[in-house]
């Protein structure tokens, strides 16, 4: 795959790309990333693609970012750097194809940042360069389609999103059997969810409708969803696409004004919309974007419901976004500890949780990029076609680790909340053969839980 | 022969070059943290913070524990998962920090430009397990049929392994390991910088030249002079090129562990 891009490959849109990038992004937290890692490789053991080549550990994917900084701000790399190769001004054909490789090998699930000594975030090197190759115009076709269908709000005219979205809200109808308060302003809570969320797990939605209305909470859903999976652009480089989504999404949310925007999924759009959000548009809002759990844990800890417990021993995948970028571990702990008292911690969890290697690096489980790009009608070629199945290895190598995890544990229920964790972990269950379920944790909750009268 | 820094009586040798470049070496040493530091003040932008939790917010208590957490969080993960190396890594920090600051010669050349540092004088650790006597050249090891009570040292019998011999031994064991790693990684095509090589090498050099001075091999004056000048002549260049290399991690460090700390933890005042 990587060959056929860098074949048509605009060097001179490439060495934009970099110059842009690199020189427009530098700040002191970057300049710190740049030049404090020591190299010790401690990061290593922290990223889902190590398992896969050494080639891919975050601190080799993230050298060839260092490389291009130490030309453009440190005086030996300008000088001597160039000669003992330690410094680019640009990269080679060679080169740009090694990078995007790499940057297709990171989820910047932050991993790295809290295993290494330095606190240095690679995730955030590779991101700069997946910048670099989205202005070059080397990313993946299939992925840039999709991405381009959320920005430009065109994928509400496609009838199988809107068909998947009017059904959901039917579904949500029949469940709490009465109409959907749709696009309710000031309601304490705006039910958030994707289209994505939308067509993978419409059941978990349609259960926390009928949660909210079982406990007799303000809330209101969405009558159109704000994107695809907003904001991809993100996660494909497209900084400039996602400020546009965003602000989609920010004007409904300030349209709305409720108290919390509650989401379902905690994958990249957790961080993005709570955080990435109001930090570039500088702004305060006036909610309070959470996840489910959060609020769940608050309500059951208000003793507003029971729960009923199972008998089994169950476990929690901290999502890499939820968890490590977003900082919600103790809610969902919370509830997990009153679903079973056989619950248990995964060898790796909390911050070293382990990533299931898909989602915030654009590499969804392929299967399913591909059928949703043949849901849109979006051609696949055989460049995509290549790249999706170089994408099988780490995921196979990663979920190794992550199955054997959950079989030292014995896990008859692995617990999460995040769309892709549940495929990419479904995936690897299958794949080895474990005997084991992974689910969203609303899935599992809502037929446990006993509303307390007051 | 004349060095050309000027006349000293010592037979030419390297020790009081050394020493008069000892001044020079701060002030450079300075200069390149002040240019460092001053990179990150230009480049500084004011982070925007949305808002903080109000659903799970922590305690103090908590956040200071986090606080813990976060820097261990290193050392606890990489033991498990890459325990020799991590494990190397740790015992040579900790075999640097201790023959650096604790080894009685280092302590005598601290307390002469900084004299307050004569106050940890009593946790001075002795050149070799039998009291200031040396035993490398003495062919004798360390276990010594000496009686405990002649190692006079508040480290008393830990004197056994605490001890600037078998330090070095360790650090020249430890470091080698590191520096095999780097060969590995040269091997393996992977990222390797001109600094790695810069400071593992020096540093590698520098333990031995100490080492050779210390326990006077060869044995005679002029040679036990350019050694010592030699060791210390390679720590002042280690010193200098501290804030362009990897060596300034070890202030660099507790900035990047605190910062991380105040934007996952304390900034979102959740967990």
């Amino acid at each position: 795959m990587t060959q056929a891009i860098a074949e048509k490959v605009n060097m001179d849109a490439l060495k934009r790309a970099i110059d842009e990038v690199f020189y427009s992004q530098i700040d002191s937290t970057t300049l710190y990333y740049f030049q404090s890692c020591v190299n010790c490789k401690a990061c290593e053991v922290a990223c889902p693609f190590t398992p896969t080549s050494l080639h891919y550990s975050p601190v080799n994917k993230a050298e060839i970012s260092r490389q291009l900084y130490r030309y453009r701000f440190s005086i030996w790399g300008k000088t001597i750097g160039k000669v003992i190769g330690g410094s680019k001004k640009y990269l080679t054909l060679n080169e740009a194809e090694t990078m995007v490789d790499y940057v297709w090998h990171c989820t910047n699930c932050g991993a790295c940042m809290f295993v290494c000594p330095m606190a240095i975030d690679s995730g955030a090197l590779i991101d700069l360069l997946r910048q670099v190759a989205f202005k070059a115009g080397m990313v993946p076709k299939i992925y840039r389609d999709i991405a381009d269908l959320e920005i430009s709000g065109k994928y509400w005219d496609v009838d199988f999103f809107k068909n998947a979205w009017n059904s959901l809200i039917s579904k949500i109808k029949d469940a709490i059997g009465k109409e959907v308060p749709l696009d309710k302003k000031k309601s304490e809570i705006l039910f958030y969810a994707s289209l994505y969320e939308a067509m993978v797990y419409p059941d978990v939605l349609v259960k926390v409708a009928k949660i909210l209305d079982m406990l007799n909470k303000d809330w209101t859903f969405m009558s159109k969803p704000l994107g695809i999976r907003p904001p991809i652009g993100l996660v494909i480089g497209d900084k400039e696409g996602a400020i546009k989504v965003m602000q989609r999404v920010y004007s409904y949310f300030t349209d709305i004004s409720p108290k919390y925007v509650m989401m379902t999924a905690g994958g990249f759009e957790y961080p993005s919309l709570r955080y990435t959000m109001h930090e570039t548009f500088k702004v305060k809002p006036t909610y309070e974007v959470v996840h489910v759990t959060e609020l769940l844990a608050k309500w059951y800890e208000n003793n507003e419901f029971e729960i009923e417990p199972l008998d089994e021993i169950i476990t929690w995948h901290d999502p890499c976004q939820l968890g490590r970028r977003g900082g919600v571990f103790e809610a969902p702990r919370v509830l997990m500890k009153a679903l079973s008292k056989k619950f248990k911690e995964l060898p790796s969890h909390g911050v070293n949780s382990f990533c299931c290697s898909r989602g915030g690096g654009g590499c969804g489980v392929p299967t399913m990029v591909e059928n949703m790009a043949k849901t849109l009608g979006i051609a696949i070629s055989e460049d995509d076609k290549k790249f999706l199945d170089s994408t099988i290895e780490p995921l196979i190598k990663a979920g190794k680790i992550k199955v054997n995890e959950i079989n030292k544990v014995k896990a008859k229920e692995v617990m999460t909340g995040c769309p892709v964790c549940i495929e990419s972990i479904g995936f690897s269950i299958d794949y080895y053969h474990a005997n084991s379920q992974v689910k969203h944790i609303i899935d599992v909750l809502a037929d446990r839980m006993k509303v307390n009268k007051k | 022969m004349q060095l050309p820094f000027g006349y000293y009586p010592v037979g030419n040798s390297l020790y009081p070059l050394a020493l008069d470049l000892f001044m020079p070496t701060v002030f450079f040493f300075f200069f390149g943290a002040a240019y460092r530091t001053a990179r990150y003040f230009a480049f500084y932008n004011k982070p925007f913070v949305p808002y903080t939790s109000s659903l799970r917010g922590i305690s103090t208590r908590e956040k200071i524990k986090d606080l813990v957490n976060t820097f261990a969080n290193s050392s606890k993960l990489g033991i498990k998962r890459k325990p020799v190396t991590t494990a190397a890594g740790l015992l040579m920090h900790i075999s640097l920090i201790v023959i650096i600051f604790l080894l009685a010669q280092h302590m005598v050349f601290w307390a002469y430009y900084i004299p307050p540092y004569k106050v940890l004088f009593p946790l001075a650790i002795p050149e070799s397990s039998v009291d200031g006597e040396l035993a490398f050249t003495r062919a004798s090891l360390p276990l010594t049929p000496t009686p405990y009570p002649f190692v006079h040292d508040i480290w008393g019998p830990l004197t056994v392994i605490l001890n600037g011999q078998y330090i070095t031994y360790l650090l020249m064991i430890l470091l080698g390991i590191y520096l095999g790693h780097k060969f590995h990684i040269l091997g393996e095509r992977l990222a390797l910088r001109a600094g790695d090589w810069w400071f593992f090498v020096l540093l590698y050099i520098d333990i031995i030249l100490g080492f050779l001075a210390t326990s006077h091999i060869p044995n005679n004056v002029v040679d036990y002079d350019n050694l010592l000048g030699a060791h210390i002549l390679v720590a002042e260049i280690l010193i200098a090129t501290l804030p362009f290399t990897r060596g300034f991690h070890m202030f660099e460090f507790y900035l990047g562990k605190m910062r991380e700390w105040y934007f996952t933890v304390y900034r979102r005042g959740e967990k």
